[in-house]
């Protein structure tokens, strides 16, 4: 308070004396950010002199003016506008995010900050605003279709993990994924998942917090990365969290609340006429074969027209045979976000904090799902000395869940295998009360599946990571220009994993409890020198040398009863069976030394050279030393030509070429031999099934990347254009060998890939009003085209094998990375489709490529308007092509209950008629003329005849009916027939905020108060794929383009509201 | 000094010290702490047995498959495979099981018997090597023998024809029984015989005799010359000395209990139920479960090879599950019993390769199964023995040793069906909605992984041996 009345005093004193300067009079006012916020500290000149002032806390200015001046307002980050005085007496100047290409500094490799255009590479931002608003569970999916070249998959569901990759997949069979950097230093992203627990655990940096997040600097392929070592191969994001903002003194609470809801986006078509059962027959007695087809978990039964048959519920007695056409919908629930956060930030001479609690609480869409995130954060900054400045960041978040939703096709647990086999006459309503008084359950079906609401409420899987990351940073300017920086950082997590299957669940009588343990560690620790030096007026040089010491460590902890002694008690000393153990330990270390230069020629011309070496603990001593530069230039044409003018304001055009080296996982060099679990008491050893290689050496990825920037129109419009190319060689691969040889994989050191593309960012302001009005468009687009070059040297290897499920995803020699390889239809050579002896489309014996997994473009279109304290955004999400193979379509066919298979099951749906000379089914169908013809020796007459329009061998037309579940089961394992374009367009964001007239909010002393109403995932606008959203994974590895009865993925919508006191 | 020099001097010092600091440290961050960097036989050994019995008695290879073409078992529901529809990852884990877990851990036991000089590792090594090597051309026909397990030297290991293949383990047994010695070096870790060396010998010659009346259609004289070698040596003689796994409870359950502690596809075959029915067999119920709900019958088999539909319309619960003595959790995985030894003898004799009195060994042979499924009771194994169908026909030996062979072998489907390819009795008649115009599988069809993996190999088999289909005959099942 004290120093609030000081500044007051000095704003006074400043008023009195520039009074007695004699201007002729007094204009006073507020300067405000884009979205309202008082900005303190902005400067305010009167253009052509040194005369100004400082705003103060609340942004307010006064100062004396003639009616002839022109004020000029500034301030970091923003851009520079200038108002003419005129006859106003108040004056609110809104000064817009500066996304222009003059002055724009970002955060680059080792958090160093640059001036954009001195990058010979591209780098593109995300501001907090665009995080936070519209919230996502998973950082991951925030970047969606904001920046160019991005790719994101949400898995499924809401609670679950997504996967990002950064132009293209540059590692056969590595990761793909970017390093995650927060405040300098790395931090993790794994998915720890263990196919067991059959969930799609979220992603290690879904922790983190969105609302502490200040910007994401999204930095594309190594060109950008060279500095941060191996893991950046793959791109870097770098996130840098909010901090007390020096200048910014005084106290600043902000508090910000929000709710958002979620719905299933999209669920299979079902056919609502037939119901379970086979051959039109059904009747329950004990869901397991006792009654006539009541183990069948198909709907090829009898039509749901109210005919009277007993089922699961009426204790024998025949009742109405109903379809229920919601009975998958209405098992799932409306889930929801609460959102509850806090941050107080502050600083004083020399020091300034922020500290943050967030708790976020989620309510999944399947029931009994939730995720509790509890996130404390503090950030300070403390000046020791005038030259030394010590500062931390520290975080810790605890991410809990009692319960994450089933996935995959794992009958004990998943959720979509049970309603992609589920009879369409099940009433889910009364599977609700799911068990009875003695505890046992019930179900439609007691052969293969468990009642779905027992398994959400009994079978579940808890999880809680607890966190903490966090670094101490000390900085020590020796003499002008030449800066000592030491800084070491930990991320370091447990996650804890509790796995329950309960007793009576179906196939596992006695039940099973199982706890998976995770710790991770890895630090990093790091010393620089940087030196900054003007030469001559002309030349400026930026060097920068440094060492790294990183240490990883992961440990993991499985134990697990197989079978409870005692009903419904979940430790592991409540078990029949010895338990079944399992630890794995991995340590791994690299030295580094790296030295980054930059020389910079009148400001328009710079030149970046960066060079690192590793000493890498997988590697073979010979070989576990590598060394890797990079070397990029830029040239801002528009100055050095001095062509700069309102039409042309500025011209950036850059190059780079780069080269990063990358080692092996831990422990890859000598086979050893693993345990097994002892036959009774005799130990078990086993010789390794994966031949490994003594003589690994580091994979290398080398890329070029030019680009341009330009911006016209008095940056009305602002163009930024890339092209890359990749290539990475010698790469790791556990390729599979024949068995014979005795193992059945081996390590070899020799695959290559390459990767090239090109990127657009286009921003554009179609409308600007002097009133205010402002329309903003900006488009990203990127297109990728990767080759699989080489496998082995010897050329061997023709495929690598990412992942099969269904259809095989792989790497092909020649081909493109993430082919669906896979079975499909037998054509001749006209192309026509070959049908078998009994009617039905025959399968290819050789296996073909089906498509592949990545799209053929990306890109995203946003639209901003704002209009004084209102702004409406929208963000439309492309992905143009790729395929994708729909497991849920081929259970689908299969079980008979999508709404394709109604086609030819009746008369009524278009089957023919046809009966069996004698009756005998092993026979081939013999058709009738129509419905009402009867059969010569009174055979039974069939009505769901399928002619399928292809050729016999002979090519003459097919003339065989096919009875129609003969005819679904077969296109059911057909992968070709079952695989989609993934293509989708989709309404990803919608955001209408409103910002409160700071006239209002101050009276109730607020700083300022933005509310928002943010819908996420919207709409699908649209989609080649039936049933399912093509935007889906089985979870983050490289076996992109699967989908096997995931989780339906969600929309989102809700309100936000942010106060700042 | 320049400043130069002294810049150089000292990032070289840091680059060295670095590099020197850290070089010992670095390998030693990469030892690998979660396995032994050492193996020892007797881990290796149980390893061996247990996992080649769990492939050779367990889903892929004998529920599945060899079981199903026997007609042992059948298919009540998911019936594919019961109608011979398999895709070529059908038999993919046998092949592998075989290969690169038990072949691979006795390539790794008899290269540790050598350092150690312990023999008797090695004979016991060499013993179960012929035997999974058998197992696998059995099964396939002509596979990777010689240039098999030496992934250093041959990555893509050409086929041998079944010719030299039970050519070189009829050899490798010989070798493998004289290395054996009761009094030499004790083994452990054997799950099998528990170190008892004699056992081995009696196993060993037991493979010898099997192995060679394998043959003796196409190769005669090679089988009598082993037969010949065999008079008078040690071979298993009563069922206390079956090869056999006793298996334990969870996790070391039997892998058919195993099955049905999950899954409910099987029941036993109508084939095998009715012939048991029709001798007053008394293994049937052991054979056989009474069906779950009451029927007149109270056992019930499964026609082989019906649709998923026709199987499904039979009931769950009113048909036959294998008896409880393979369902037991502990229920033995047999590779070798002492009835087969004497029915193999019976053959021995009939085919003149030795001299005795073939019925009395083929009675012999039938009481000892009739044993060693608990059927105790002499009056009920005479009355058995008895009958004009169970009675011995020297005329048709094939038929007689054939069929209760067949009998013999319930839930040992690998053996069951290479001495129905061999003896071609009983007469078998194919799967209802058989998908093989009117035949039964006569072989597994290679994995589809060896095309890609392996590709000119297994095209060089292919091209010798036939078309890789389910109804090429091996050469040793000799029209």
């Amino acid at each position: 308070m004290e120093k609030f009345v000081r500044r007051i005093c000095i704003v006074f004193f400043l008023l009195v004396t520039t009074y007695a300067w004699a201007q002729d009079r007094t204009v006073e006012g507020t300067v405000v950010g884009s979205d309202g916020t008082p900005l303190p500290g902005a400067n305010v000149i009167v253009k052509g002199t040194t005369r100004g002032v400082q705003t103060d806390a609340d942004g307010k200015f006064v100062l004396q003016v003639a009616a002839s001046d022109v004020l000029l307002f500034s301030y970091i980050g923003y851009k520079s506008i200038e108002v003419p005085v005129g006859s106003q007496s108040t004056i609110t100047a809104t000064l817009e995010d500066d996304e222009g290409k003059l002055e724009e500094i970002v955060v680059t490799a080792l958090g160093i900050s640059k001036e954009k255009k001195s990058l010979g590479y591209t780098v593109q931002e995300v501001k907090s605003n665009q995080l936070s608003e519209a919230r996502e569970n998973n950082l991951v999916n925030a970047l969606s279709g904001k920046v160019a070249g991005v790719r994101v998959t949400n898995s499924q569901g809401n609670l679950g993990s997504s996967r990002i990759v950064i132009r293209g997949e540059t590692s056969i069979a590595g990761n793909n994924q970017p390093l995650f950097v927060v405040d300098g230093l790395p931090v993790d992203n794994s998915q720890l998942t263990k196919s067991d627990a059959s969930r799609d655990f979220p992603n290690a940096i879904s922790d983190i917090n969105t609302e502490d997040i200040e910007s994401i600097s999204v930095l594309k392929g190594p060109n950008a990365a060279a500095l941060y070592g191996s893991r950046a191969a793959n791109g870097v994001i770098i996130i840098n969290t909010k901090k007390g903002r020096a200048g910014k003194r005084g106290l600043g609470i902000a508090v910000t609340s929000g709710v958002t809801f979620e719905r299933l986006l999209v669920l299979p078509d079902y056919q609502n006429v037939y119901g379970q059962g086979a051959g039109g027959e059904f009747s329950y007695v004990d869901g397991k074969g006792g009654g006539v087809n009541d183990g069948v978990d198909e709907s090829w039964g009898p039509k749901m027209d109210g005919r009277l048959i007993p089922q699961f519920y009426s204790n024998g007695e025949a009742v109405p045979f109903l379809p229920h056409p919601d009975n998958v919908k209405d098992f799932f629930v409306t889930g929801h976000t609460i959102n509850n956060g806090v941050a107080i930030s502050g600083a004083k001479e020399g020091f300034d904090y922020r500290f943050s609690y967030n708790n976020s609480r989620q309510k999944g869409v399947v029931p009994n799902t939730d995720q509790t995130k509890n996130s404390f954060s503090v950030n300070a900054s403390y000046t020791l000395h005038p030259k030394v400045t010590l500062s931390t960041s520290a975080n810790f978040i605890r991410t809990e869940s009692d319960n994450l939703p089933g996935t995959f096709g794992k009958r004990s647990t998943s959720t979509m295998l049970q309603f992609t086999w589920f009879g369409r006459q099940v009433d889910i309503n009364r599977l609700k009360d799911y068990k009875d008084a003695d505890g046992n359950t019930f179900n439609w079906n007691n052969s293969y599946y468990s009642n779905p609401y027992w398994v959400a409420y009994e079978n579940t899987v808890g999880q809680r990571r607890d966190r903490f990351f966090g670094n101490v940073n000390l900085n020590y300017k020796i003499v002008e220009g030449l800066t000592a920086n030491f800084r070491t950082g930990n991320d370091l997590y447990n996650d804890r994993r509790k796995i329950r299957i309960a007793y009576g669940t179906n196939g596992t009588p006695f039940g099973s409890y199982q706890e998976i343990g995770y710790a991770v560690n890895e630090n990093n620790t790091q010393f620089t020198l940087n030196y900054k030096k003007d030469i001559t007026p002309d030349f400026n040089v930026d060097v920068l040398g440094g060492a790294n010491y990183q240490y990883r460590f992961q440990e993991e902890n499985n134990q697990f009863a197989p079978r409870l002694a005692v009903k419904g008690v979940y430790t592991l000393n409540n078990s029949r069976d010895p338990l079944q153990s399992t630890n794995f330990y991995s340590r791994q270390k690299i030295y580094s030394l790296f030295a980054s230069g930059q020389v910079g020629f009148r400001n328009y011309a710079f030149l970046n050279l960066t060079a690192r070496n590793d000493w890498s603990s997988t590697l073979p001593s010979n070989n576990n030393s590598y060394f890797y530069p990079s070397v990029n230039a830029s040239v801002v044409l528009s100055e050095a030509l001095g062509f700069a003018s309102n039409t042309v304001s500025f011209v950036k055009v850059r190059a780079g070429w780069s080269k990063v080296g990358k080692d092996a996982d831990p422990y890859q060099l000598i086979n050893t031999y693993p345990f097994s679990v002892p036959f009774g008491s005799s130990p078990r050893l086993t010789v390794s099934d994966k031949y490994l290689n003594a003589d690994l050496k580091p994979e290398t990825t080398t890329s070029t990347e030019a680009g341009v920037e330009a911006s016209f129109l008095d940056d009305r419009i602002n163009v930024d254009a890339s092209y890359y190319f990749t290539r990475s060689k010698d790469q790791i691969l556990n390729v599979d060998v024949s068995p014979s040889t005795g193992y059945t994989s081996k390590l070899i050191n020799a695959g290559e890939i390459e990767n090239r593309g090109v990127e657009l960012q286009l921003t554009g302001v179609p409308v600007i009003t002097p009133a205010g009005f402002r329309w903003e468009v900006s488009v990203n687009w990127a297109k990728n085209v990767s080759k699989v070059v080489e496998l082995d040297k010897e050329g061997f290897l023709q495929s690598y094998r990412l992942g099969s499920d269904g259809v095989e995803v792989r790497a092909g020699v020649g081909e493109p990375y993430g082919v669906l390889f896979g079975s499909g239809f037998l054509r001749n050579a006209q192309g026509q489709i070959v049908v078998s002896a009994d009617g039905t489309p025959a399968i290819d014996p050789s296996n073909k490529v089906l498509g592949r997994f990545t799209p053929n473009w990306i890109g995203g279109i946003n639209n901003a308007v704002s209009y004084k304290g209102v702004s409406l955004s929208f963000l439309v999400d492309v992905r143009m092509g790729g395929q994708i193979y729909s497991g849920t379509r081929s259970t689908g066919l299969q079980t008979g209950v999508l709404a394709e298979t109604l086609n030819g099951r009746d008369a009524e749906h278009g089957g023919l008629p046809y009966y069996f000379a004698g009756d005998d089914t092993g026979t081939t169908p013999v058709a009738l003329a129509d419905h009402n013809a009867s059969a010569p020796n009174g055979e039974i007459v069939y009505h769901d005849g399928i002619l399928f329009n292809g050729v016999t061998a002979d090519g003459s037309p097919n003339t065989t009916i096919a009875p129609a579940p003969l005819y679904y089961k077969t296109l059911a394992v057909n992968g070709e027939y079952n695989t989609f374009d993934a293509t989708f367009v989709k309404l990803r964001e919608v955001k209408l905020g409103y910002t409160i007239p700071s006239s209002l909010t101050q009276r109730v002393g607020l700083q300022s108060a933005t509310v928002s109403l943010v819908g996420r995932n919207l709409w699908i606008i649209h989609k080649d794929a039936p049933h399912i959203d093509p935007e889906t994974a089985l979870s983050t590895s490289n076996a992109q383009g699967l989908e096997d009865l995931q989780l339906p993925t969600t929309r989102s919508y809700g309100f936000n509201i942010t106060l700042n006191f | 000094m320049n400043t130069r020099y002294i810049k150089k001097l000292v990032s070289l010092v840091v680059v060295a010290a670095l590099a020197v600091a850290c070089g010992d440290d670095l390998t030693d961050t990469n030892v690998n702490p979660n396995e032994a960097l050492h193996p020892q036989p007797d881990y290796l050994l149980t390893n061996a047995i247990k996992a080649s019995v769990d492939t050779y008695w367990g889903v892929d290879n004998n529920m599945n498959s060899t079981l199903l073409f026997v007609q042992h078992l059948a298919k009540i529901q998911y019936t594919d495979p019961d109608r011979y529809r398999y895709t070529n990852t059908s038999f993919e884990s046998t092949w592998k099981g075989f290969y690169s877990v038990g072949l691979a851990d006795l390539a790794e036991i008899t290269t540790l018997a050598e350092e150690s000089g312990n023999d008797n590792y090695k004979g016991v090594a060499l013993i179960l090597r012929s035997w999974l090597f058998a197992s696998l051309t059995d099964l396939y026909g002509a596979v990777p023998y010689r240039y098999a397990i030496q992934i250093t030297d041959q990555l893509a290991p050409a086929y041998d024809g079944q010719d030299v293949v039970y050519g070189g383990i009829l050899d490798d047994l010989k070798t493998a029984v004289e290395l054996l010695d009761p009094e030499g070096d004790a083994i452990a870790g054997d799950i099998l015989y528990n170190g008892n060396i004699a056992n081995w010998i009696k196993f060993g010659n037991a493979l010898r005799l099997r192995y060679a009346l394998r043959i003796a259609d196409q190769a005669e004289d090679k089988a009598r010359e082993v037969i010949t070698d065999l008079q008078g040596e040690p071979i298993i003689s009563s069922n206390d000395e079956l090869a056999r796994l006793v298996y334990a409870s969870s996790p070391n359950q039997n892998p058919i209990a195993l099955n049905f502690e999950t899954r409910n596809d099987y029941r036993v075959s109508r084939t095998m139920v009715e012939t048991l029915r029709t001798l007053s067999d008394p293994r049937l119920p052991v054979f056989a479960s009474p069906t779950e709900a009451t029927t007149p019958e109270v056992y019930i088999g499964v026609p082989n090879g019906l649709t998923n539909d026709a199987a499904s319309d039979l009931g769950l619960t009113k048909t036959s599950k294998p008896g409880s003595y393979f369902l037991r959790s502990d229920a033995p995985g047999v590779v070798l019993s002492y009835s087969e030894v004497l029915f193999n003898l019976a053959e021995a004799v009939e085919r003149e390769f030795m001299t005795g009195d073939a019925e009395a060994l083929y009675e012999q042979a039938i009481t000892a199964s009739l044993q060693q499924f608990g059927v105790t009771n002499t009056t009920v194994i005479d009355d058995y023995l008895d009958q004009p169908a169970v009675q011995y026909n020297a005329a048709n030996y094939r038929e007689s040793i054939g069929t209760q062979k067949w009998i013999a072998l319930f839930g040992q489907g690998p053996e069951a069906f290479s001495e129905w390819r061999r003896l071609d009795y009983p007469q078998l008649t194919p799967a209802v909605n058989g998908v093989l115009a009117g035949k039964i599988p006569v072989r597994f069809i290679y994995p589809g992984s060896e095309q890609s993996l392996n590709g000119k190999s297994y095209r060089d088999a292919v091209n010798v041996q036939g078309t890789d289909a389910l109804t090429t005959r091996l050469w040793f099942d000799k029209q």
